[in-house]
């Protein structure tokens, strides 16, 4: 926009417009940014500001760490509430850009004056950045297409349901940050395409660092911009500029990279990176392949160019055979679980039911994404089209990254949301073309019906337009209007591109459509953008604004609210030792060390399957020997959730099999198949006793008969199997007012003396059983 | 084939002679033990897997009339020709699976004491009818073990469950080590190109890149047309909405049949953890169509004179995108129950 002035004579009406522009554009991103923000409040309106789900507990609990300690403290911070007896070294394993993003805000306001406390910081710092996120995104379609689309896009961005998901206020997770950094990234590099500064070239380096931080999908930029060069070094678009925009990046953007503790030495040893480290090879190749050429006469060259050429091979060869011999030294080839599953979809469901097993990694079916980007998905092919009318270095890239991510968005759910930028920037370019075209058209029509002057067209078409109040078509004459400040920036830029804008500005005298046929498309088109406004506030106000820490349910009689969790984490931390050490599956062990403050031996970082299996053993196991191996992990409690009173489909036996898998895949004798009648999971009569017997069916359904007389469980529709029944190992101390939440204690060692001769006779079995026998009183 | 059949059928009639000589001695022979483990020998050494083909005399020789316990344990897949034009049942693919078994388990126990233990037999629906009856076997596929202790064939404790070739040869390997206490090894599955193979590519590229190279260089390759990944960005785009990824994942098929009216095909499926193949691409048609007619007018249309026409090919281009967005919001909301509602101020209801 700057440039667009400063290339004008000032005191012109067209600068008065273009100053008029600059204006009204800052004016509507600061709406934009408002909207982005606000429509993340759903939840904290609807609920309460309270951080949700579940690793946001996690980040939170850090940042609080953070805040009372210091960077110094938490970087060297070694949790021990948590992978008991393990622990877990968080300042190690933890991203921790998000953490440190919220305690440098919370810093700032705390220093001057402003006492917020930890918590409210960390429940809004997802939609501020959504807003930031909104703004770099009319950044990058501003480099790509002008500001026109950027406006579009930006405004696209900042309702679009799939990133209102992951940001809402409360969901404090690494996305919420990541999102923006992703987009920031991107347009540093396009900015540095379309310059050639060095400048850029080191703040992209820099942004880059700040993603790394932030979270794991970093790799998804470190393939995607070499792809783009590679891309351009093929396509024959390789200029000084794209080795401006690349080399510093891998340089120090690797560098910066190995200083996150958590990637470290992954950054130059992991298959992921290693794309990055071959295109830069080859553009280096390719460099000295041009600087060649330009000093040699064409004769000359051709001589050379054999040379370079097989030099070039050789040392790509070598490369290529030293990749290949260390990717083969590492079992997995160097690639981690989840690149692999989505380079090869079906590798997870074949061998690591961890991943598999949660939902987010599961592939999408058609309705998800009319769910996460709604009406985008129209709207997207023609932004392709768009961006390939001219193709431009920065175009080629958008285009790169959205035909990327649609493709890994298929594999896992979880990567809609990286689609989700892409798709607004397309559909941002693809409206923006539309408005302006179908307004240039009327405005055309219109002016040659009252002038009958064809001559007067160019300059009228170009002028801003003030018919039309809705919010749409404001965004449709900002369109029409920065279009023209694009070209003329464009020009001056992009002197490849000249003749084409050029000749398309000659054209354009006659490129119209007829006007009632443009009227009407105009209003579809406005229908359209109204129709995704609305479903964009309706997913952000009853589909992704839930906490799923604190539920509601509607009906007949009114408002139900269900409080359980936090009723029993504080009936945990109340009635509880600090020390004691609490079992649950892996889901809710954050939000047992966030809330509860106790100990939990598995925790949403699955980061050591064995230890997540001998729970899940032990839930799957019958009592005596699920409370031997708790006994053994020095367990005091064990908690479970239950939805089969209130109808709570995301309970524990709703994700057993799951337990059943992933113990089994480390305990063989733990086999799916007992738990299976006939190939079906089910709790009624018709349940194997394998399944019947089992701690998980027990903690859950006991004494569940005396609620309703029958033991109906609401959620599998069914009456349970086994109604009565008593508990041997463990007692109930604590179940919540609906029973989504049953907390039972393990029953005290008996006097020794009475099995101590049945103890000696089993000294012979084997492995884990006989170490935990030796303190098991009953055998 | 016809060589290893004749083959086969002299050494039946050998064997069934020398069984009937055979007849009067002893019930558990140790002699006739080690003949009958000679011959499934030398029948295995003619083939090159090592699964030995039976029919309704091998059977009954090895099987039925060898006294229990026997020196050799024997996994029969259960093979019928005429079936294997349904690809659901995937008999050819297990078929091949049941050969990689057989070889890695003789590359495993080469020189081993447990090479004679296990044999892998295959028998064929249409030449040995009546063995199936006598394995009362009625479905296919079908694997069965029938081990040394084996004596009624009907008992059907030695067949392998629907999970223990879900995986193929591995989980075939893992169930026959669990029931015979063999060791059948890690599979080794041939490798996709030959070494021969492998090194002819890797010159040919060698050769090649200095060309490719050369017009790269100069610009003239099929890459640098435009169309080509303008159509190449559109496929992958419609590829991916309309879920492809998750019926390759899923293996969903294309359609399936109405359960209660067998000629009428469900192409729909109603619920949204589900979908069916042609229903994806259909619905991604329907994605893919509207962007693409926006695209054409904005970009085509305006460059042409007629006004007309220009009108025309407007009017359907508004009308088959509306109703693409129109059926998409339809079939949604059929499918999951999606039904939105905007928010009016209070004082406006």
């Amino acid at each position: 926009m700057a440039a667009v002035e400063s290339s004008l004579p000032p005191g012109t009406p067209s600068a008065m417009r273009n100053a008029f522009g600059t204006v009204l554009s800052a004016l509507i991103l600061v709406l934009i940014g408002v909207l982005a923000f606000s429509i993340r409040l759903f939840s904290v309106i609807k609920y309460e500001s309270v951080i949700h789900e579940f690793d946001p507990y996690f980040n939170y609990r850090v940042t609080q760490f953070l805040s009372k300690n210091g960077i110094y403290e938490f970087w060297n911070w070694f949790d021990d509430r948590t992978w008991y007896p393990l622990g877990r070294v968080i300042g190690g394993t933890v991203y921790p850009g998000l953490t440190l993003t919220a305690g440098t805000i919370w810093w700032v306001l705390n220093s001057i004056n402003i006492p917020l406390s930890v918590e409210t910081v960390c429940v809004f710092t997802a939609p501020v950045f959504s807003a930031f996120a909104s703004w770099a995104t009319y950044l990058l379609t501003k480099e790509v297409k002008g500001s026109g689309a950027g406006l579009a896009a930006a405004a696209l961005l900042a309702m679009v349901p799939s990133y209102i998901s992951r940001s809402v206020a409360g969901s404090y997770d690494n996305e919420a940050v990541a999102i923006f950094a992703l987009i920031f990234t991107f347009y540093l590099y396009i900015k540095t395409l379309n310059t050639g500064s060095l400048f850029y070239a080191t703040l992209n380096a820099i942004a880059y660092f700040y993603m790394v931080c932030s979270w794991g999908g970093y790799t998804f930029i470190i393939n995607l911009i070499p792809m783009h060069v590679l891309l351009c070094i093929v396509t024959g678009r390789y200029s000084p500029r794209l080795y401006i925009a690349y080399a510093p990046l891998v340089v120090l953007g690797t560098l910066l990279a190995a200083l996150v503790p958590v990637v470290g030495f992954n950054a130059v040893l992991t298959s992921e990176h290693f794309a990055s480290f071959l295109v830069f090879i080859i553009i280096h190749v390719v460099a000295l392949v041009y600087y060649i050429k330009g000093i040699l006469t064409p004769k000359m060259f051709k001589v050379a160019v054999t040379l370079v050429v097989s030099i070039g091979l050789v040392v790509c060869l070598i490369v290529v055979a030293v990749l290949v011999a260390l990717v083969a030294s590492s079992p997995t080839g160097g690639w981690s679980g989840r690149s692999l599953s989505l380079l090869d979809p079906t590798y997870a469901s074949k061998y690591i039911p961890i991943i598999a097993s949660v939902s987010e990694h599961q592939p999408p079916t058609w309705p998800s994404y009319f769910m996460d980007i709604n009406v985008l998905a129209f709207l997207v092919p023609a932004g392709i089209i768009a961006c390939f009318s001219p193709l431009s270095d920065a175009s080629s890239f958008v285009v790169l990254y959205i035909v990327m991510s649609v493709y890994f968005s298929g594999v896992m759910v979880r990567l809609m949301l990286v689609l989700a930028p892409a798709a607004c920037i397309m559909s941002g370019i693809a409206l923006s073309q539309a408005f302006d075209v179908f307004t240039g058209s009327i405005k055309y029509q219109l002016s040659s019906n009252s002038k009958d002057d064809a001559e007067d067209n160019t300059t009228t078409k170009n002028a801003p337009k003030d018919d039309a109040a809705s919010g749409k078509t404001d965004k449709g004459e900002e369109v029409a209007k920065e279009r023209s400040s694009k070209k003329g920036k464009k020009k001056e830029r992009e002197p490849a591109d000249k003749p084409s804008v050029k000749s398309k500005i000659v054209k354009k005298k006659a490129l119209v459509l007829p006007l009632e046929t443009s009227i009407v498309a105009l209003l579809l088109l406005i229908m359209l953008g109204a129709f995704y406004v609305i479903h964009c506030v309706w997913a952000a106000a009853e589909a992704y604004s839930a906490p799923s820490i604190v539920l509601t349910s509607k009906s007949h009689d009114g408002l139900h609210v269900f409080d359980d969790f936090r009723e029993s984490y504080a009936w945990l931390s109340h009635n509880t030792d600090v020390d004691d050490k609490v079992a649950s599956w892996w889901d809710y062990g954050y939000q047992t060390t966030a809330m509860a403050n106790r100990t939990v031996i598995v925790d949403n970082n699955t980061w050591n399957n064995t230890h997540i299996a001998t729970v899940g053993t032990a839930m799957s196991s019958p009592e005596k020997a699920a409370w031997e191996i708790f006994n053994s992990l020095d367990v005091k409690y064990v908690l479970v959730v239950f939805g089969g009173v209130i109808g709570y489909p995301s309970d524990d036996i709703n994700k057993f099999l799951w337990m059943v898998r992933i113990g089994g895949g480390v305990f063989p004798h733990i086999k799916e198949a007992d738990y299976l009648r006939d190939g079906q999971y089910r709790i009624d009569s018709e349940a194997t006793p394998t399944m019947l017997n089992c701690l998980m069916y027990k903690l859950c359904y006991y004494r569940f008969v005396e609620t309703d007389g029958k033991g109906y469980d609401r959620v599998r529709r069914t009456e349970i199997g086994k109604k009565h029944f008593k508990l041997t190992h463990f007692e109930e101390v604590f179940t919540s007012h609906h029973w989504m939440v049953r907390i039972y204690k393990l029953k005290p060692q008996k006097n020794r003396i009475r099995g101590r001769a049945k103890k000696l006779k089993l000294k012979t079995s084997s492995g884990v059983s006989s170490k935990s026998a030796k303190k098991n009183p009953w055998m | 084939m016809a060589i290893n059949k004749k083959l086969l059928s002299l050494l039946l009639l050998v064997s069934s002679l020398s069984s009937i000589a055979l007849s009067s001695s002893s019930f558990s022979d140790p002699d006739s033990d080690s003949d009958l483990t000679n011959e499934l020998v030398s029948l295995r050494s003619n083939s090159e897997s090592g699964v030995i083909h039976l029919d309704d005399h091998g059977i009954s020789k090895f099987l039925i009339s060898s006294p229990t316990p026997r020196p050799y344990s024997i996994l029969v897949f259960f093979d019928a020709t005429q079936l294997h034009s349904k690809t659901e049942l995937r008999l050819q693919e297990l078929r091949r699976e049941f050969h990689l078994l057989s070889a890695t388990f003789l590359a495993a126990n080469n020189n081993g004491s447990d090479l004679n233990k296990l044999f892998f037999c295959e028998i064929e629906f249409s030449q040995s009818q009546s063995s199936f009856k006598r394995f009362n076997v009625n479905a296919l596929p079908h694997i069965r073990l029938v081990t040394a202790s084996t004596s009624k064939l009907t008992d059907e404790s030695g067949q392998m469950d629907q999970s223990d070739f879900s995986r193929l040869a591995e989980s075939m390997a893992e169930f026959v080590e669990q029931r015979t206490k063999l060791t059948v090894g890690p599979i080794q599955r041939p490798p996709l190109l030959s070494k021969p193979q492998i090194s002819v590519i890797v010159a040919m590229i060698v050769v090649a890149a200095p060309f490719v190279v050369k017009r790269i260089l100069r610009g003239e390759t099929l890459l640098h047309d435009h169309r080509l990944w303008l159509s190449g960005a559109i496929f992958v785009y419609f590829f991916s909405v309309a879920g492809t990824m998750h019926n390759i994942i899923r293996k969903m098929p294309m359609f399936l049949q109405d359960r209660n009216d067998p000629n009428k095909l469900v192409f729909f499926y109603q619920g949204s953890g589900m979908q069916l193949g042609a229903e994806g691409f259909a619905v991604g048609f329907l994605y893919t169509v509207v962007g693409l007619l926006l695209a054409f007018v904005t970009n085509v249309l305006v460059r042409v004179g007629n006004v007309n026409v220009q009108r025309l090919v407007m009017l359907v281009a508004l009308v088959v995108s509306s109703w693409a967005v129109k059926q998409v919001v339809y079939l949604d909301n059929w499918k999951t129950g999606y039904g939105i509602h905007p928010y009016w101020p209070s004082s406006w209801q």
